[in-house]
């Protein structure tokens, strides 16, 4: 059997798989619709906010206006008391409040200070930020216009008084991700996952329903099969990556910064290593329901140890360590920094090599298990 | 009683489902659990280009180091401080800029630049408040100062300063703790992965045997009574296990009972009993069943509305959401655990769950349809496993 035939037969046989079919095919089109479909809307806007206003004032109705004109929040209701406000928030019918206190006005314009009070259900993380940030800037906004009126009244001049008010200017610009939409920053650490978890499972439910049967697997040296399996399914898994990397990245916004042959000289010992783990994996396994329930375990973990979701200096080193061993962990932060963030080919030079590094040792593994597994075939 | 002896006897046959309902799960909860146990986020590299060198410069750069989110890294200059952030060896950047002691003085408002990483989003935002507040602290003692050599009263000062003080109140999970916002979602995302599993392996087990036949003896609604009366309580002692961990070991505030969390996940099990048993009567192969259910309820996290709020999701996303069973419990969840809901309240919460009744008609229609052709199917499977 020639090297050529070989990897026809084998995409012969992943192809009349309907598992792996399902899985590998399937599975990447329908995720790269359903994971980033929560997040189409980017941002969280118009968060629902209920005011108790004791002070019911000229100034305190603008700061209601003020606040109900930023983007972030919505002022759905005036409620008479604070408790009031907290059973529409239990309910979930509103998000957040904010209390003004009584005089809230005449203690500005006699030069007293005074507190606004925000509340929100710090249940949801998302929302109550937005409903603080908006809220703060907001009433900032109020604070700085009596400023002004104050230091005008007083006599100093107009320019004057704005550069009292701001003595310096803080620039908070984010980096990477412009928009700070939730897709660029879901998307791209999340499809890596997706290939690197689909890869896995087809890789492994291939090898675990060939191990115990007789076919054209047998025919071939072990060091021949990974060849040729690696090579099949290297094909298709370049065309789903270009479908991921290369569509769905700039479909979903992704902020998108290194050049293509880097990206592919990048991917290319990603999906070799996971190929390799996949194949070395498969031989773990002769029924063909459990490799995917094992991979389905891990994912998670995966996902939130890869470093993007929650930051790798507050991860326990062992944690941090024992991850190593995933294609994927390397792989999303060489992707992340080397394409969203702009790093330069030297500094993803760690990740690279561990890649390589993972290539040849799960290669091994697969030789290694390939090997038992085709010779105590042919010793029954 | 024949039947659950059976189940146990099935069980204690398969390493791998013996292991699902014991260590697996137990592992994992854990492993989950200490990832995220740092709770709070806490000294986050941040680098610091301080190119004035003067002491006020200093004294704002000290002002990060007393900030327990930051931890203030120095960087000589810029080009190398960019390349630490793109290598994610910080995650902001803060530039006090040249001549910035001499513009306070002259009146002058010189710029503080800050960049923060906004590729890790949440460690993003929150640095750049936390940036901007210690700024703003770190400023007031300067802008002070200043106002009382023009000659304002010292007890106008504060006063003048920030005339509208603000108090930000978090109404619930007080401390901002992550620990309480993420980790119970993802463990009960996990909790339905297991107990997706170990059902369908169980319903997979009389194909793969080829015992449909003898499962069926009682009649079909038996045999998943069986089913359903053996695993529920075993997949509900991890349930508690997650509660008692966080709830009692962890000691992170609940203010309802976890008995009434416990009676909701019973019910969001059963809900996922109803869909592993459409899924398996609709397709009939062990490999393909795991791989459907795997498929289905893998992305259930991102639909909770947890990280993201429900309301923000475009109508498709929420009509799949009402499907995961998950996105009905973790409602119940969070009103019994931070608004203290009780019983009664509960209730409406669990009628939202009736959708799930209606998958019983194409259960019983499947199922008694589906056994006439059992042999052929169960045949090849035991072939493909052989």
């Amino acid at each position: 059997m020639s090297f050529l035939q070989l990897i026809l037969a084998e995409l012969k046989a992943i192809l009349a798989d309907k598992t792996i079919v399902l899985t590998v095919f399937g599975g990447v089109l329908f995720y790269a619709i359903l994971y980033p479909l929560p997040y189409l809307n980017q941002v969280p806007t118009d968060q629902q906010l209920v005011v108790v206003d004791h002070d019911n004032s000229s100034l305190s109705r603008q700061l209601i206006r003020h606040a109900d004109a930023s983007a972030k929040i919505k002022v759905i209701a005036k409620l008479g008391s604070i408790d009031e406000a907290k059973s529409w928030i239990e309910t979930g019918r509103a998000h957040g409040l904010l209390v003004i206190p009584a005089d809230f006005r005449r203690d500005l314009i006699l030069g007293r200070g005074v507190t606004l009070s925000y509340g929100g259900d710090a249940s949801y993380f998302l929302i109550y930020s937005a409903v603080a940030e908006g809220l703060i800037a907001a009433g900032l906004d109020a604070g700085k216009n009596i400023q002004r009126l104050g230091l005008l009244a007083q006599g100093s001049g107009a320019q004057a008084a704005d550069r009292s008010l701001d003595v310096v200017k803080l620039n908070s610009i984010p980096a990477f991700n412009p928009s700070l939409g939730y897709t660029p920053y879901i998307v791209p650490g999340l499809f890596l996952l997706i290939l690197h978890q689909t890869l896995l499972i087809g890789t492994s439910i291939l090898g675990a329903s060939q191990w115990q049967q007789a076919g054209y697997w047998q025919q071939v040296s072990p060091l021949k099969l990974i060849c040729g399996r690696m090579a099949a399914f290297m094909v298709i898994y370049s065309l789903l990556t270009s479908f991921y990397v290369g569509y769905c990245y700039y479909w979903y916004d992704v902020s998108l910064q290194a050049s293509f042959s880097q990206v592919a000289l990048l991917l290319l010992p990603f999906l070799l290593a996971t190929t390799a783990a996949g194949i070395a994996f498969s031989s773990l396994f002769t029924r063909r329901d459990l490799p995917t329930q094992v991979l389905l375990l891990i994912s998670m973990p995966i996902l939130f140890v890869s470093g993007f979701v929650w930051p790798t200096a507050l991860i326990p080193e062992s944690v941090v360590a024992v991850s190593q061993v995933f294609p994927a962990v390397p792989g999303i932060m060489a992707m992340l920094e080397l394409n969203q963030m702009g790093a330069s080919w030297q500094s993803i030079m760690p990740q690279w090599l561990q890649l390589w590094a993972m290539v040849a040792i799960y290669f091994t593994f697969a030789y290694w298990g390939t090997k038992r597994r085709l010779t105590t075939v042919i010793d029954d | 009683m024949t039947m659950l002896k059976r189940e146990l006897a099935a069980l204690m046959d398969d390493p791998w489902q013996l292991a699902l309902i014991s260590y697996i799960p137990l592992l994992s909860i854990i492993g989950l659990w200490l990832l995220f146990s740092a709770g709070l986020p806490r000294q986050l590299p941040v680098a610091v280009v301080d190119l004035d060198q003067s002491q006020v410069s200093r004294a704002l750069a000290r002002q990060l180091q007393a900030n327990p989110v930051t931890k203030p890294i120095s960087y000589t200059d810029l080009a190398s401080a960019v390349e630490a952030m793109q290598q994610a060896d910080v995650y902001a950047l803060l530039v006090l800029p040249h001549g910035f002691k001499r513009d306070l003085l002259t009146g002058e408002s010189p710029t503080i630049d800050i960049r923060y990483n906004s590729q890790f989003l949440l460690v993003g935002k929150l640095l750049s408040s936390q940036l901007q507040a210690s700024m703003a602290d770190g400023l007031k003692p300067l802008a002070a100062i200043k106002q009382l050599a023009a000659g304002v009263p010292k007890a106008k000062v504060a006063v003048n300063l920030s005339p509208v003080s603000s108090q930000t109140t978090a109404l619930f999970n007080r401390n901002n703790n992550y620990v309480g916002f993420l980790v119970p979602p993802v463990l009960i995302a996990l909790l339905q992965l297991v107990a997706m599993m170990v059902f369908a392996n169980s319903l997979n087990r009389e194909l793969r045997w080829n015992t449909t036949s003898e499962w069926m003896a009682l009649g079909v609604w038996k045999g998943i009574a069986a089913k359903m009366l053996f695993y529920t309580p075993l997949v509900l002692l991890h349930g508690g296990f997650i509660l008692a961990l966080i709830y009692l070991y962890l000691g992170l505030p609940i203010e309802g009972s976890i008995a009434l969390l416990l009676v909701a996940q019973l019910i969001m099990l059963l809900a996922v009993w109803l869909m592993v048993l459409l899924i398996f009567f609709a397709l009939k192969d062990s490999a393909r069943v795991i791989s459907f259910c795997t498929a289905m309820f893998a992305p259930a996290f991102a639909f909770m509305g947890v990280t993201f709020p429900t309301h923000e999701m475009p109508e498709l996303a929420q009509w799949w959401r009402v499907i995961m069973p998950t996105s009905h419990y973790i409602e119940t969840h969070v009103a019994i655990v931070s608004y203290g809901q009780g019983w009664l309240a509960t209730l409406p919460q669990v009628a939202s769950y009736w959708g799930y009744l209606l998958l019983l008609i194409p259960i019983s229609f499947l199922a008694k349809k589906g056994f006439e052709s059992t042999d052929d199917i169960a045949i090849a499977t035991t072939q493909e496993e052989s």
